[in-house]
This record gives structure tokens, sequence and C-alpha cells, in this order.
């Protein structure tokens, strides 16, 4: 630095220096120009979709963030698909299959003549080692217990056939969420590298996409698998273009630099409706958001723990808090309107399993809910605040919100206002999930606001209010189950074990309907609203974006909607930057930095001439 | 005049912050101290002491931190709570803290292997550093000599010229973008120079590459700078006023000294004055500043890697603080203190050599 600074000469060379940094950060733009103004007749067809989640890995016996099920579910075939009209079985790998009557033999017909993309055939002996390999694999089973709990084993007929054989009979058959994977590639890779194998190698996979090329911290970007069995994509390209932040995301959209957009907030979606040339696409949530209630903490040995409220073990407080629970005004006011009031722990969009209350509903009622509550005899204080005749204790509650959501900071502000108004006070705390999912597993919670995604398979939702969900402890420690408001019944139970194998849906859905009954008059949950899913694309570049049975048009269930997304004729793909400006602001740029950097120098010559 | 003082005087005293003093190393050392080797064999030894405790303190402090990364995974997805159970068991979050501190030292110390990286696939953490430190080095790297070589000139023109329109101005801009936080001036930039709405739309909104990289080396380094421009004239700007203020002020305290007037006394240029004379010895305070903040280089540029989506090194370590994924924490915060340890050893030895009052300690 000082030889730089000291020197007359090098005065000079340091300006000659800064001018050339200065036209080397403009270059490019040029050369952005140049790119952009010859544009080859057969430009490629990229699709581009900003997220905000880096997939945690793109190996399908590993990778657990919704990215990474998206990407997988891209590169690799399920057995069976999802209906985009009500999420029910369709083909995807497998174009038939049937069940034995006692549920415990399961047969799937292949699609002949299905290759992977090295050109290999795809045959019933790639499904049965998937299987075997994910049923007896110490490191590939954990992903993907829940849906091979019950198969003993897969057996290839013939090359087109594949038979399941089962322990026990199971609905979750006909939704495997295992992706197929090539024998003649996996055979190579030993059980114990499998975990840490990230497959981003020129993997083979038989999707309508094949993974090209992953940046970590910045895109996944996939080609076009033109021979896919059931019709090749008509775009070239697809990328996942990863964004930390929101508003630069939303930027780069309108400006054309990405075509598409997943999970927005409710304030940036509305500042999108009515930009030029994007769609909004506002889907069912698949999901729900709900006030959680400490019913009794207890572990699965049934053994006391935490400190919840007394009270709350009482079903009428409950109820009364659902009472006064107005969830019209959390969407209108937290949700901006963008979403549903809640009922039960199955989202509307799953249409055969959801649950209405019907004359049951806890309609938003303060004067009900406090003659409720005088009712089972919580008589109020001096301060207004209700006194439990049991335990001698006030109605003091804490409410746990969560730091990371906008929502739950406003939906908990508005519930503390109504619990005011019943004689409840509550002390609102706001802290981040994880430190939320210590608590609520030790017990030491009454009340909190948090919400769960729902695969279309109820199961893991009706099982997290089983007994055996609760917190369990394990040499000395407690370690928190699924259940965060420690509901347990028999009944409910009973049902549960029902549901889980009953085959014929209908009947299931019934179960499950009587199941959501039970936890709406007992209240362990009040839920609170069903919050949309929210998407943007630039719909005046792209055509052919196919709803799933939600409403999303991608991250939703079935990933052959990125199949038929396309141009729609005589629309371009350039960036949306004008050359004409371009080239004008470059010009004068690096003129402002050559007149600097010539300022510069001269100042140096004249000071070292004046005296 | 009186307004000039009362500007000259903020920026003078306004150089908050700055954490080391401006003043060159204390003499007191010297007591201590035999001979140039004996200098650096401590120096070097402090820094190995201090790298060890930071090896101990991360372990633990990371480990203080609420949240499950086994939960973290199956939230949301069809896992039973014995999956929760076995994908505890497989990260070794399942055995005493005390057990797995020793597999931590002992992994790193014996085998240098920083583990496996829990949300990324269990891919070794080194390696996931490797391909995640080239962009923060690019980006802190070329905004900081940028902003070394704009900062130290403004700095010197400014003191030198004191109360011209110059300094006046450029002090003015230098304090305000020192108060400015990154984050909110790297969106504006992104606004105006990114995004087309209200801007111009010349700049990527983020990343480093295009979606699509073009063939060949050079349009691919040009790309890189493409999207390189905005961030790094963030990061420059906001550390330029570090700079050029600690230089403005340490010239001007020159400025009063005799020596000076002897050297004009002597009929030296002004220029020989400023160059030869003044702007050396104002220079050890920004060198000592220099490398305090070549070692920030590594952990600098979280905010702006978060607004420009750049996919260096801060990207990373909120993305393994959200998960908590520990052994990518521990991997990268190590490699934070070991960049600042040994960029500060550097610096005070490197002061020996500058400063002739330090070298005959």
């Amino acid at each position: 630095m000082t030889s730089l600074i000291t020197s007359g000469r090098t005065g000079r060379r340091l300006a000659a220096a800064i001018v050339a940094i200065g036209l080397a950060l403009l270059l490019p733009a040029t050369a952005a120009v140049a790119q952009d103004s010859s544009p080859s007749p057969a430009a490629k067809k990229v699709f581009t979709i900003g997220i905000q989640q880096d997939p945690d890995s793109l190996n399908p016996f590993n990778g657990f963030l919704t990215s990474a099920y998206e990407i997988q579910g891209i590169m690799y075939d399920l057995l069976t698909g999802w209906s985009d009209e009500d999420f029910s079985p369709v083909p995807q790998l497998a174009d038939s299959w049937e069940k034995s009557t006692d549920g415990l033999t399961w047969t799937f017909k292949i699609h002949p003549g299905v290759k992977w993309s090295d050109g290999q055939p795809l045959t019933a002996k790639d499904v049965a080692y998937t299987f075997n390999r994910t049923i007896n694999g110490e490191n590939e089973r954990p992903k993907y217990d829940a849906y091979v709990k019950n198969i003993k084993d897969v057996v290839a007929l013939d090359d087109l056939t594949a038979e399941f054989h089962l322990a026990a009979a199971d609905p979750i058959m006909d939704h495997l969420w295992v992706p197929i994977i090539p024998e003649h590639i996996w055979k190579d890779i030993d059980s114990k590298e499998v975990t840490s194998f990230s497959n981003e190698d020129d993997p083979v996979g038989s999707g309508p996409f094949v993974l090209t090329e992953r940046k970590p911290g910045e895109f996944i970007r996939l080609s076009a698998n033109k021979n896919y069995f059931r019709g090749g994509p008509k775009i070239d390209e697809l990328v996942f273009k990863i964004f930390e932040d929101e508003d630069a995301m939303v930027q780069a959209l309108r400006k054309g630099e990405i075509d598409a957009v997943d999970s927005l907030g409710g304030t940036t979606f509305q500042s999108l409706q009515g930009a030029p040339g994007v769609t909004t696409v506002q889907s069912k949530g698949l999901g729900f958001n709900e006030i959680g209630i400490n019913v009794g903490a207890q572990t699965v040995d049934n053994k006391p723990i935490g400190d919840g409220h007394p009270a709350l073990k009482d079903r009428a407080v409950r109820q009364a808090i659902a009472y006064a629970t107005d969830r019209n005004a959390l969407v209108d006011r937290v949700l901006r309107g963008l979403g549903d009031p809640g009922s039960s722990i199955i989202p509307p969009a799953y249409a055969d399993i959801y649950y209405t209350p019907g004359d049951k509903e806890y309609k938003f009622d303060l004067a009900k809910a406090n003659s409720l509550l005088d009712g089972a005899g919580y008589t109020r204080g001096g301060d207004g605040i209700r006194v439990d005749p049991n335990s001698g204790r006030k109605l003091e509650f804490r409410l746990f919100g969560r730091e990371d959501s906008e929502e739950s900071k406003g939906s908990v502000q508005f519930v503390q206002g109504w619990l005011k108004e019943i004689g409840i006070d509550s002390k609102v705390t706001i802290m981040a999930e994880d430190k939320l999912t210590e608590v609520i597993g030790a017990g030491e919670f009454d009340l909190f606001e948090w919400g769960w995604g729902v695969e279309p398979d109820p199961d893991f939702q009706v099982s997290v209010f089983t007994c055996d969900q609760r917190s369990y402890t394990d040499s000395g420690e407690v370690y928190a189950g699924w259940s965060d408001s420690f509901y347990c019944n028999q009944d409910y139970d009973g049902l549960y074990k029902q549901q889980s194998v009953q085959l014929d849906r209908p009947q299931r859905a019934e179960t499950i309907k009587q199941m959501q009954d039970m936890l709406y008059a007992d209240v362990p949950y009040v839920v609170t609203y069903y919050q949309d899913n929210l998407q943007a694309y630039r719909s005046d570049r792209w055509t052919g974006l196919k709803p799933d049975a939600s409403g999303a048009i991608y991250f939703g269930y079935g990933t052959d909607r990125y199949r038929s997304i396309d141009h729609p004729s005589g629309s371009g793909d350039s960036g949306g930057i004008s050359t004409g400006v371009l080239i004008g602001v470059g010009a004068a740029a690096a003129i402002a930095v050559v007149a600097g950097g010539v300022a510069l120098a001269r100042s140096r010559a004249t000071e070292g001439d004046r005296e | 005049m009186a307004t000039r003082l009362h500007e000259v005087t903020p920026g003078v005293e306004s150089t908050p912050g700055v954490t080391p003093a401006p003043t060159p190393p204390a003499p007191v050392r010297r007591r201590f101290a035999t001979g140039a080797a004996t200098v650096i064999i401590r120096r070097v030894l402090g820094a190995i002491v201090s790298l060890f405790a930071v090896l101990v303190f991360n372990f633990f402090l990371f480990r203080v931190l609420p949240g499950d990364p086994a939960r973290k995974l199956a939230r949301n997805r069809h896992m039973s709570a014995e999956q929760v159970v076995e994908l505890r068991r497989s990260m070794g979050l399942d055995r005493p803290l005390g057990d797995q501190f020793f597999t931590y030292l002992n992994r790193l110390l014996l085998h240098g292997d920083l583990g496996p990286a829990f949300s990324k696939g269990k891919m070794p953490v080194a390696e996931y550093i490797g391909d995640r430190i080239w962009p923060t080095v690019l980006l802190v790297g070329s905004s900081t000599i940028l902003s070394i070589v704009f900062g130290l000139w403004i700095g010197i023109k400014g003191a030198w010229q004191r109360g011209s329109t110059f300094d006046r101005l450029s002090n003015a801009t230098s304090l305000t973008l020192y108060s400015m936080p990154i984050f909110w001036l790297g969106i504006v930039f992104l606004m105006v120079m990114a995004g087309n709405q209200m801007g111009l739309g010349l700049f990527p909104t983020g990343g480093m590459h295009d979606v699509t990289p073009p063939e060949g080396w050079f349009a691919n380094a040009l790309d890189v700078l493409h999207h390189l421009f905005l961030p790094c004239l963030t990061l420059t700007l906001a550390y330029l006023a570090e700079f050029s203020l600690v230089m403005r002020s340490s010239l001007l305290d020159e400025m009063g000294q005799d020596y000076l007037t002897t050297a004009r006394a002597k009929g030296l240029r002004d220029l020989n004055v400023r160059r030869r004379h003044a702007v050396p010895n104002a220079l050890l305070p920004t060198t000592t500043l220099i490398f305090l903040h070549l070692g920030f280089i590594i952990s600098g540029a979280l905010t702006v890697e978060i607004v420009y989506s750049w996919p260096g090194l801060g990207l990373a370590s909120l993305e393994a603080l959200e998960f908590p994924d520990f052994n990518l924490l521990q991997g990268i915060f190590l490699l934070f203190a070991v960049s600042t340890i040994v960029f500060n050893l550097v610096g005070d030895l490197l002061l020996g050599v500058l400063d002739p009052r330090v070298r005959e300690a």
C-alpha cells in the first residue's frame, strides 16, 4: 500500500488500475447485451423457479426437506401418482395394480418399454430391488419406514410384474412415496456409503427430467428427458434457483430473470397482483394452523411431566377457548383474507376425509364462552380474572407464538385479547420454533400457536393425537414424540388402529371423520385457519401450468405437471433488459470512471507542480 | 470557520466501532520481549492457544442452541417417532455430550476431519465449506481491496485539504455510509440497479452465476463479474467509510507534528512532505485496521450475501444455524476464527516491520 501512494508515477498507475477495474466490472453488462441480441433460433426453453430452500440432498435415501422431495420426485418415478382432481392414486410407473382380498398381496403391473436415462430398460426387477433394499438396508430404511413398515418382501414375477408380500394390510400401498432406482447403478453403491452419497454426478433416473448441474446455494439445473414414457416435457430445462431474500426473489420475477416463485408471503403476493405479465396463483393450503393446548402432559408411561395449568385438563375450559376464538377475524386480519377459517385437522382440500362439525361448531360467541366457564364454577375474582375452583389458581395461561412467522405473532395477539374478554389472563411469549419444540416436548407450556402440513394420506396426521406419540424418557432424558397437546384417549387409539388397516377408502374416510369428531369435542387444538399456498408465474411467457388437486402449479402432489409447461407461440425468452438502456448506461458509467481516473491522475500531477 | 471546525471535529472523533486503538502497539510489550524471534514465537503460541480455546468454545456454544436436528428433518413427513430416534442415533446425538465432544476433538485433531454436515446430505463439512468459501473470498476480497484503495485516497486527500469542499463532502458521505445499515443499502441498490420496476434492470438480482452459464472460461468470468458488481459495490461503500475516516483522522494527527514543520523548513515540496513523511506515519493505525479487516474476509459479508443470495459462507452459516447443523457450524466458525487469528498475527508481525519503534524492541 505504502508504495502505491508514495510515488507520483504509481499514482498514475493507480488511476489506470482503477479505470481498469471499473471497465472490467462494466464489461459483463455489455457482454450480456451481446448474448441477448443474438438469440440462436434453437434457443433453449428454460423454466426457472425461485425457491427459498436449498435441498439437503438429491440422494433418494437421503434428503428430507420439501425441496429435496420435489426434485427427487422429478428425477425418479414412483409406482403411482396423485390425481389432479382429488389426490386419488393414478398410474405412474405402474399402469395398474390389484390387491388380494386380505390385502396381504399387492401386484403392480409396470408400464412396458420404460427406459432409464442411460438407455437401460426399467423392469419389475428394479422395483423389487428398490423395495427390498429399502426394507432390509439399515441406512436405506429410515426415510421410508412409514411406507414399507408392513412390507415383507417384493418379488419380480416377470419383467413387468412386481408382487408385494405384506405382514399386515396397509392403506398406504397405493401411495408409496418410494422413488424407484436403477439396480444396475445402485448395486455398486454400498449400503454404508448410501447416507453420504451425493447422487449429483450424472444420476440415472426414469423421471421427466435428469439432473445436469447443481451449484450448492445457487441453483439446481435439470434437463428434459424427451423420451419420457408418458411424453417428454415441452421445455428443455427446468431450473430451481435459490433466493435467501424474498424481496430479491420477487424483483427477479418482475424483471423476468426467473419465471415463477413459490411459497410467497401474503404481502408480497398481494403486491404482485396486477403486476404486468404476472399471474398469481392462490391454492388451497395442504395444512392447518392451531392454538395447541396442554391437556395434561404425560409421558407414554403416564408419568406427569412439565408444569401445564391444571384448568386446561378441563374440557369446558378448552371449549370456552374455542368459542372465544374468532377464526373469521383471524383469516381477515392475520391472513389478509388469503385462507379459510379452520375447524379440524384435515384441510378442506382433502374433500373425502374433511370433517365439518355442523351444528356442533364453536361459533365465535364470547357470551357462550363466559356462561360455559360460569357453569363450570370458574368464578371471576376482583380483578376480573377467573379462578380454578379445584386448584385455587387463577386462569393465567402462557401463550407462545413463533418468532419466524408474522401470522403466528398476529394470531396470539388476537387470541390474548379474546381470552381477556372471558376472564382468562394470558402472557404472550414469542420464541424460535426450536425453542418451542423443546418446551412443548417437556410439557412446559399452556397454549401455543403452530401448524402442520398434511399429506393426502391422513395416517400420520391422525397419529399425532395417539397416546404413543406423547413424550418418552430414554436413559433419564425426556424426548418429544409428535404429540404437542398430550391428548390421550383409548377410544381414539382404537379408531386409529381401525383406520390403519381399512383398505376401502370411503370406509376409512368415515373412521377418519369419527376421529376428528372426537378431537373436535375434546379440543386438544383450536384449529384456527387453513392458509392458502401462494405462487406466481410469468403468464406472458409461459402456458400449460397444470394445477394439482389443491390448485398448486408446482410443489404440489405429483411432479407430472412440469411436463406440460410451454412457451405460448411467439414470445421470446429475453431477460427483459432493453439493450439500448444497457449500452447507454454502461457507456455513461465507463466515461464517469475514466473521467474520475484521469482527474485523479491529473490532480496528483498538478499537486506535484504546485508551489 | 466555525462551521468548518464543527464539521471536522465529529469526523475525527467519530470513528466508533473501529475496534483497534488507532495508536501503534503499546511499548509495554517490549519489557517481555528480548528479540524479534521471541516476539514471533510468543505471538504464534498465543495464536495457537486462542485457536484451541475457540475449538472448545464452539462445540459447547452451539450445543446450547435449542433445536433438534432430527426432528427438523422429520417434521411434516410421514415419519414415526421411532424413525426420529433412529435419525438422531445416526447423527450421534443420542450419546452423552462429553462423549460427543471427545469424538469431535479426536476426529478433528487426529484426522483433520470436521465430520459430516447433516443438513447437507451428510456431505463432509470440509468439502462443503470448500464449495462455499470461494464466493465469499471473491466478494469480500474484491470489495476490501477497492475500499482500501478508495478509502485511503479519500482520507489522505481530505485530511491534507482539510476544510475544502472535497473534505466536507467526502466526510459527510463517509459518515452517512458508515451509519447506514448494509442490508438496507443492498436492498436499495437491488431495487435501483437490478430491478426494472423503478430501476434500471442492469444487473442480476442474485446468485453468482447465470442459471445457464455461458460457454468458455472468459464468458464465465464475465458472468461472475456481472453478478459480483452490486454486492461488491454495496460492501465497498460500507467498508470505505471506515478506512477513509481512520486514515483522515490519523493523518490529521500527524499534520500537527513538529517533524512536518522541519520537513517543510528543509524546503521539501508539499507533495513530498505528504508522501514521504506524513502518510507513512499515519498509515500505521490503518494497517492494523486493514489486517483486522482481512481477518473478517471469511465471515464478513453475511447481510450482503443474504440480500443478493450470494452463495458464500455467510449464507451457509445462516442455513446451518437454522437447522441447527452442529458439525457445519463448528467447521464454519472454526474457519472464521482461524482467519481472524491468522490475519491478526500477520498484522501484528508486519507492524513490527513497518514501525521501527516496534522493531527496536
